[in-house]
């Protein structure tokens, strides 16, 4: 039975490890992830692992892959959040519009340790990660899509008053802005939260400020395609009724990184299967943002007269 | 060409090889956005073509700055000049993939960035890279570049390279996999290094300031100091100095090279050339940006004044703590700098336009020349050991090393001073440095 998918079908992930062996071969890797037929790689990091910096890893990964999403789990409580911003937008520009972020709340001692402050938990650390994902969108919102001009007659490259500060002051940094890094391909890079990470992300990120969940499913590293499609149907089957429907499914298989060609073969009829049966959404094409994936709109920036750069000069 | 018999330092031997990076910077008023061949500094292509074309001419580095905040002009982002670009590491991370020898340089801040995560981004850059990661070391103090992050301005100008050795302590801990407790003025910082050595041990080095504080950090720690001296004079004054400051420190009269930044301007003859760059000023410096430069420093309006007209007779207005572009701009030395400035324009009878295209390119590190002329200027720089390399900034982008790759670089091996291949697939080995023990 094939089934139209609903355009809210979840974009199908798998969740990559970003262990130091795996750069070995970043090419086959790529090529693998491609030939899996997925929608995107989360690509995960944890320093007390010794692995690689997650975001450093999905941007590796960039010129290796075309039509796949590009999502970093990466932490947004023991960050600048400007340079968080700022290396998100990045990895938007290298991926042409392919970048998401799977926001991690790293709250313990050895994290907060390693940048000299205090872990943070209840609710301090869910404050903390809302400020830092709406400070980020303002630093993503802070060029417009038209800000360069290259105005040769006029000496102008560009318009300042298409910029913005940031302006963000909480509890524990503030950011004046504007970016340094010009708007990215997708304007704002996709946010979504991960089942593993949603208690410690915090319900005001998770409802309000996300652009979506991530449905994690455990798949058993010999899984065959059925299996696959079993566990991911049986995952979202048992989505409760109160809660939104995942934008993502994150597969957690511990497999791929040791056998990327034979896990893709299984993987990609699996990812066939669910889409006939209208689960997840289409294989994306070379070029595809992720907010396409999503059906997520690209929102114009829409400058506030309080924070527009060029202020100074008409105050 | 004359080459002068004696050794700059009785301990220092040239190497003989010149190695070339390329600095990207896309912004400031180095790159002419202007000409219907200036590309998009923030496009994937740009950056893939210049880094390809740097590659196939077996340079040795690519070299990216850092922004920490926008530059601004009497509070408003300025306007004239090339302006945003991508992190430096991400980005690097991504053209790692499309490269394999060439050296991939990072300029990171030790003030704005906290040394665990920056040492953990640098290894991971390192690893992505198969070993080809420099870490170029910076500092700043100036709190208006603080308001972007969360400790603001916390540093004393006299603290920033205390402050910048223990972030490089903190660093190559990380590195080392050794477990750190740093308790500092600043900061106490607990951390454990976990990943794993890259096939040259761990990032190069770079630093790039040159105040005395500067020289002895980069004598104590780097492996290469990006200089601003790249004319014979200089370069072979700072040699010196270097030399001596880096056998003070205890170390090998060869351990730390030199590659200033350079601006190369080049065609078939060295007429050619000379009308090359006079066109190159007036595509960098319009008369807007001509403006924009004097009302850095003037810290007024003078939109009414002609850019064709002399410099301004009214005085600089002094503001102290209206540091509105970054490090470097010192506000109190205003009257001083501008009366020099309108002297200087006056003896020559320049024009304020004139005046600001001719101090572009004019801090000693343009080349401009025949290919064959440069390539003996820059052979001759090598044998006697004033410069190990040069870090070339094209004013175009992203076409702006093709002619070095075509035309330079072959006369350079014809002259045995350049290399034929890449050594090897690391940073460590194409800069010649030695293998970490």
């Amino acid at each position: 039975m094939t089934v139209d998918p609903t355009p809210t079908a979840p974009v199908l992930a798998l969740d990559v490890r970003a262990d130091p062996g795996l750069v070995a071969d970043l090419a086959a890797l790529g090529r693998a992830l491609e030939a899996a037929r997925l929608g995107g790689v989360v690509v995960s990091g944890d320093a007390e692992r010794g692995e690689l910096h997650p975001v450093l890893a999905a941007a590796a990964l960039a010129p290796h892959t075309h039509a796949i999403a590009l999502l970093a789990r990466t932490d947004a409580v023991d960050v600048e959040p400007f340079h968080l911003a700022t290396q998100l937008m990045s990895l938007d520009h290298v991926s042409l519009g392919r970048a998401g972020w799977l926001v991690e709340a790293r709250s313990d001692e050895a994290a907060a340790a390693a940048v000299g402050r205090e872990a943070l938990s209840g609710a301090d650390l869910e404050r903390e990660v809302a400020d830092v994902v709406r400070t980020a969108r303002l630093v993503w919102d802070s060029w417009a899509d038209d800000a360069v001009v290259r105005d040769v007659e006029r000496g102008v490259y560009m318009d300042a008053s298409r910029l913005q500060y940031v302006d963000a002051s909480t509890a524990t940094f503030s950011v004046r802005g504007p970016s340094i890094t010009p708007r990215s391909p997708q304007g704002l890079v996709p946010v979504l939260v991960a089942d593993e990470d949603a208690a410690a992300v915090g319900g005001t990120t998770v409802r309000d400020l996300a652009d979506g969940r991530a449905r994690d499913v455990e798949i058993d590293p010999t899984a065959d395609a059925s299996a696959i499609v079993a566990a991911v149907r049986a995952a979202l089957e048992g989505a409760r009724d109160d809660e939104p429907a995942p934008r993502l499914v994150r597969l957690l298989e511990a497999g791929f990184a040791a056998d990327p060609e034979g896990r893709a073969l299984e993987l990609a009829r699996a990812a066939d299967e669910l889409r006939d049966l209208g689960l997840v959404a289409p294989a994306p094409a070379p070029g595809t943002t992720l907010r396409s994936q999503l059906s997520l709109a690209r929102p114009d920036v829409v400058i506030d007269p309080a924070r527009r750069a060029d202020r100074a000069r008409t105050a | 060409m004359t080459s002068d018999p004696h050794p700059i330092h009785p301990s220092h031997t040239p190497t003989g090889v010149l190695r070339l990076g390329v600095f990207f910077q896309g912004v400031n008023s180095s790159t002419v956005w202007r000409l219907p061949e200036s590309g998009d500094q923030v496009a994937w292509d740009s950056f893939s073509r210049i880094i390809t074309t740097a590659q196939r001419g077996l340079f040795s580095a690519f070299f990216l700055g850092e922004g920490l905040r926008l530059r601004e002009h009497r509070g408003v982002p300025l306007e004239s000049d090339v302006a945003g670009r991508p992190d430096a590491q991400t980005l690097l991370a991504a053209l790692a993939g499309i490269t394999e020898n060439i050296g991939l340089v990072a300029t990171q801040n030790t003030t704005y960035n906290d040394p665990v995560d920056l040492a953990r981004r640098l290894q991971s850059l390192d690893l992505i890279s198969g070993g080809r990661a420099a870490w170029n070391v910076v500092t700043t103090d100036n709190a208006w570049t603080g308001e972007n992050f969360r400790r603001g301005g916390y540093l004393d100008h006299a603290d920033r390279y205390t402050h910048a050795e223990a972030a490089v302590e903190i660093a190559r801990q990380v590195w080392r996999g050794e477990e750190i407790e740093h308790v500092g003025a600043h900061y106490t910082v607990r951390a454990t290094g976990r990943l794993p050595r890259s096939p040259q041990g761990e990032p190069v080095v770079f630093q790039a300031g040159v105040s005395p504080e500067g020289r002895d950090f980069a004598a104590r720690t780097a492996d290469v100091v990006f200089s601003p001296f790249g004319d014979r004079e200089r370069a072979i004054e700072f040699r010196r100095d270097l030399v001596e400051r880096t056998l003070a420190a205890g170390r090998d009269a060869q351990a730390v090279q030199i590659m200033p930044g350079a601006e190369l301007v080049l065609a078939e003859t060295d007429a050619e050339a000379e009308e090359k760059v006079r066109w190159l000023r007036t595509q960098q410096i319009g008369p807007r940006q001509a403006l924009d430069l004097l009302e850095q420093y003037w810290g007024r309006d003078l939109s009414a004044f002609d850019p064709d007209g002399p410099l301004p007779d009214v005085d600089p207005e002094v503001v102290v703590s209206g540091v509105t572009r970054g490090a470097g701009f010192q506000f109190e030395k205003a009257k001083e700098l501008t009366d020099a400035w309108r002297a200087e324009a006056a003896a020559k009878g320049l024009s304020i336009l004139e005046f600001a295209r001719s101090r572009q390119g004019s801090r000693g590190g343009t080349h401009v020349g025949s290919y064959d002329t440069v390539a003996d200027e820059l052979a001759e720089l090598v044998r006697l050991g004033a410069v190990d390399g040069l870090n070339i900034t094209p004013w175009l982008v992203p076409g702006g090393i093709d002619d070095i790759v075509d035309h330079l670089v072959p006369r350079l091996q014809d002259r045995g001073v350049y290399p034929s291949a890449y050594a090897g697939p690391t940073l460590r080995e194409n800069l010649g440095l030695p293998p970490l023990a």
